[in-house]
C-alpha cells in the first residue's frame, strides 16, 4: 500500500535532512526546518505550525510572491517548527507541493515522465497555439527557464519527444539521483509556467513575421 | 455531518502566477477541512499553481478520491480543464485501484444563496434589509457567461425570500454596470457583494473604484486590500454603502466543499 507518510518517515530514519533549499532536524517527535543557508545563523524568526510554511514558501527575500516553489529563492531568516510526522508532511506539501508524494511514485515505478510535444498536444484554449513551437524554441526556452541555476530545482525526466532528448541543460539537470540525505525534486511534466512561456514564445515569432 | 476517514479530498482552485490571494481561499478551505479531520487526506491543486492537477494524484494514498472544483460555476475549467488534466471519464473514474469521483464545483451548489446572504447581513451588521439594495457584482463577459448566469440566479433566489428591498445584478464591464449603482438602488443602504471565488484586482481595485469607493492605486492594487473592506460604512451619492470581499473566502464555504462531496454519493448512490 501507498504511504507518503511512511515514505517520509523512512527517509528521515535513513538520514534523510535535505529537500530543495531545506534543512530539516528532528527535535524527539518535533522537526526544524530552516533555508539551508541559514543552519548556523542564530537571529532567526521563529515560526510554528503548518500554516506558518504557507506564508514562508509564497514570498521571496524581497516579498515578492513565488508561483514556482521549485525556484531557487526561497526566502532566508526563519526557522520554523512542527510537532510531528504528519505536520511536516504537510509542511513540506506547501514548501515544494507534491515533491514528496512524486518521488514515491517514482520509486514505486508509477511516475510516467510525458513529453513536452504530449503536454502541449492536450492544450485548449488560449494554450493551443503552443503546439506551433519549434523544436528548436522549445530547447532554448527550457534552456533558460528550467536552468537549476536561476530556474528550477527539479530533476527533469521528460524527453522533447519521445525519440528528442533535451539538448539544452546540463547533464545535472537531468539526473534524477540525488545525494545522500536529499530528496529528490522530480519533474515529470513540463510546469504551466513553461506551458504559458511557450505561448509568450509562439506569439512573439508570430509578431516578427507579421 | 460527512465523514470519510479512508477517502481523500481534493480541492481545485484556479491559482494565479502573479497573485497569491487567487489560491488563499483554496489553501484555507482546504486547512480548514483539515482541521476537522474528516478525511484521511485533504490536498489542494491548481491550473496556475502548485501542486499542479499532473501532480496531485502522487500525493494521494487514499483509493477513493473526491475531487471538489473551488469554482464559482460550471463553465470551461470544470468542463474541459480539470477532467482533461486528471484524466477523468466521468463523474466518476476507475483507474489504477482508484475510484475518482467529480463532484459539482462549490458555487453551484443551493447553499450558495444562503451564503450570500450571511455575507450581506455580516458586512452590514444591524442594517435592516427592508430599507436596503443588495448588488451581485460579476464579471459580465462573454468569457464567464456561466457565472454571469449563476450570479442572475442568485440575485433570483434573493429576491424571492422578500427580505431585501431590492436585490439586483450588476457588472464590471456591461450593464446594469456597479459604476451606476446609485441610478439602480432606490434604498438608503446599499450593500455589495462581489460574486467571485477570490480577492484579487477585481474586488480590491476595479469595483471599489467604479463605487467611487477607492481611486486607481498606480502600484500593486493589493495595497487597496487592508483598506477598502475595513473602512465601511462609505457615505456616497447620498447613501450608506457596505462593500464585502469576495464571496468566496467565506469560511462558511468550506462547509459548502463538503456539501457537494455529500451530494455527490447522494446523486450516485448504488441501489441496495
Amino acid at each position: 500500500m501507498r504511504s507518503v507518510l511512511q515514505t517520509l518517515s523512512d527517509w528521515l530514519a535513513a538520514g534523510g535532512h535535505s529537500i530543495g533549499q531545506i534543512h530539516i532536524a528532528a527535535q524527539g517527535a518535533a522537526f526544524q526546518l530552516t533555508h539551508h543557508a541559514d543552519r548556523e545563523r542564530t537571529d532567526l524568526a521563529a515560526r510554528t505550525g503548518v500554516e506558518a510554511a504557507r506564508e514562508l514558501a509564497h514570498y521571496d527575500d524581497a516579498g515578492k510572491f513565488r508561483p514556482l516553489k521549485t525556484a531557487p529563492n526561497l526566502r532566508h531568516g526563519w526557522r520554523l517548527s512542527v510537532a510531528d510526522l504528519p505536520e511536516l508532511r504537510r509542511a513540506l506539501d506547501y514548501f515544494y507541493p507534491a515533491m514528496l508524494g512524486v518521488w514515491l511514485s517514482h520509486q514505486r515505478g508509477e511516475l510516467l515522465p510525458v513529453p513536452l510535444r504530449a503536454t502541449l498536444a492536450r492544450q485548449t484554449g488560449m494554450y493551443r497555439v503552443t503546439q506551433l513551437i519549434t523544436d528548436e524554441q522549445a530547447q532554448e526556452m527550457i534552456g533558460t527557464q528550467c536552468r537549476l541555476d536561476g530556474g528550477c530545482l527539479k530533476r527533469i525526466l521528460w524527453p522533447l519527444a519521445p525519440d528528442v532528448p533535451l539538448s539544452s541543460l546540463s547533464a545535472e539537470k537531468l539526473d534524477p539521483t540525488a545525494p545522500a540525505g536529499t530528496l529528490p525534486l522530480l519533474c515529470h511534466e513540463a510546469c504551466n509556467l513553461l506551458v504559458a512561456k511557450a505561448r509568450e514564445v509562439v506569439k512573439k515569432a508570430q509578431q516578427q513575421q507579421q | 455531518m460527512i465523514a470519510k476517514p479512508h477517502s481523500a479530498l481534493i480541492l481545485v482552485g484556479h491559482g494565479s502566477t502573479v497573485n497569491p490571494d487567487s489560491s488563499a481561499p483554496t489553501f484555507d478551505h482546504a486547512a480548514e477541512i483539515t482541521r476537522r479531520g474528516l478525511f484521511a487526506e485533504v490536498h489542494c491543486a491548481f491550473w496556475k499553481e502548485e501542486p499542479s492537477l499532473r501532480q496531485v494524484l502522487h500525493m494521494v494514498d487514499a483509493e477513493e478520491i473526491y475531487i471538489v472544483p473551488n469554482f464559482i460555476s460550471e463553465g470551461y475549467f470544470t468542463r474541459t480543464v480539470i477532467p482533461r488534466e486528471l484524466e477523468l471519464t466521468g463523474p466518476v473514474t476507475e483507474r489504477d485501484g482508484r475510484v475518482i469521483k467529480y463532484c459539482e464545483p462549490v458555487g453551484s451548489h443551493a447553499r450558495m444563496t444562503e451564503l450570500l446572504v450571511h455575507r450581506a447581513a455580516a458586512v452590514a451588521p444591524g442594517v435592516p434589509p427592508e430599507k436596503s439594495t443588495l448588488f451581485i457584482v460579476g464579471h459580465g463577459t462573454n468569457l464567464n457567461d456561466n457565472s454571469a448566469i449563476a450570479a442572475k440566479r442568485e440575485v433570483e433566489l434573493i429576491a424571492a425570500q422578500g427580505r431585501y428591498a431590492e436585490v439586483r445584478n450588476a457588472y464590471m464591464e456591461e450593464e446594469p454596470l456597479i459604476s451606476k449603482w446609485d441610478e439602480y438602488s432606490t434604498q438608503p443602504n446599499v450593500v455589495v457583494v462581489p460574486f467571485f471565488i477570490a480577492d484579487g484586482l477585481h474586488s480590491y481595485e476595479d469595483i471599489p473604484v467604479l463605487l467611487g469607493i477607492a481611486e486607481e492605486s498606480p502600484g500593486a492594487a493589493s495595497a487597496n486590500a487592508s483598506g477598502v473592506f475595513a473602512n465601511n460604512p462609505y457615505d456616497r451619492r447620498g447613501r450608506t454603502l457596505f462593500y464585502a470581499s469576495a464571496i468566496g473566502t467565506e469560511p462558511l464555504f468550506a462547509d459548502l466543499v463538503l456539501e457537494q462531496v455529500a451530494a455527490f454519493d447522494a446523486a450516485h448512490a448504488v441501489p441496495a
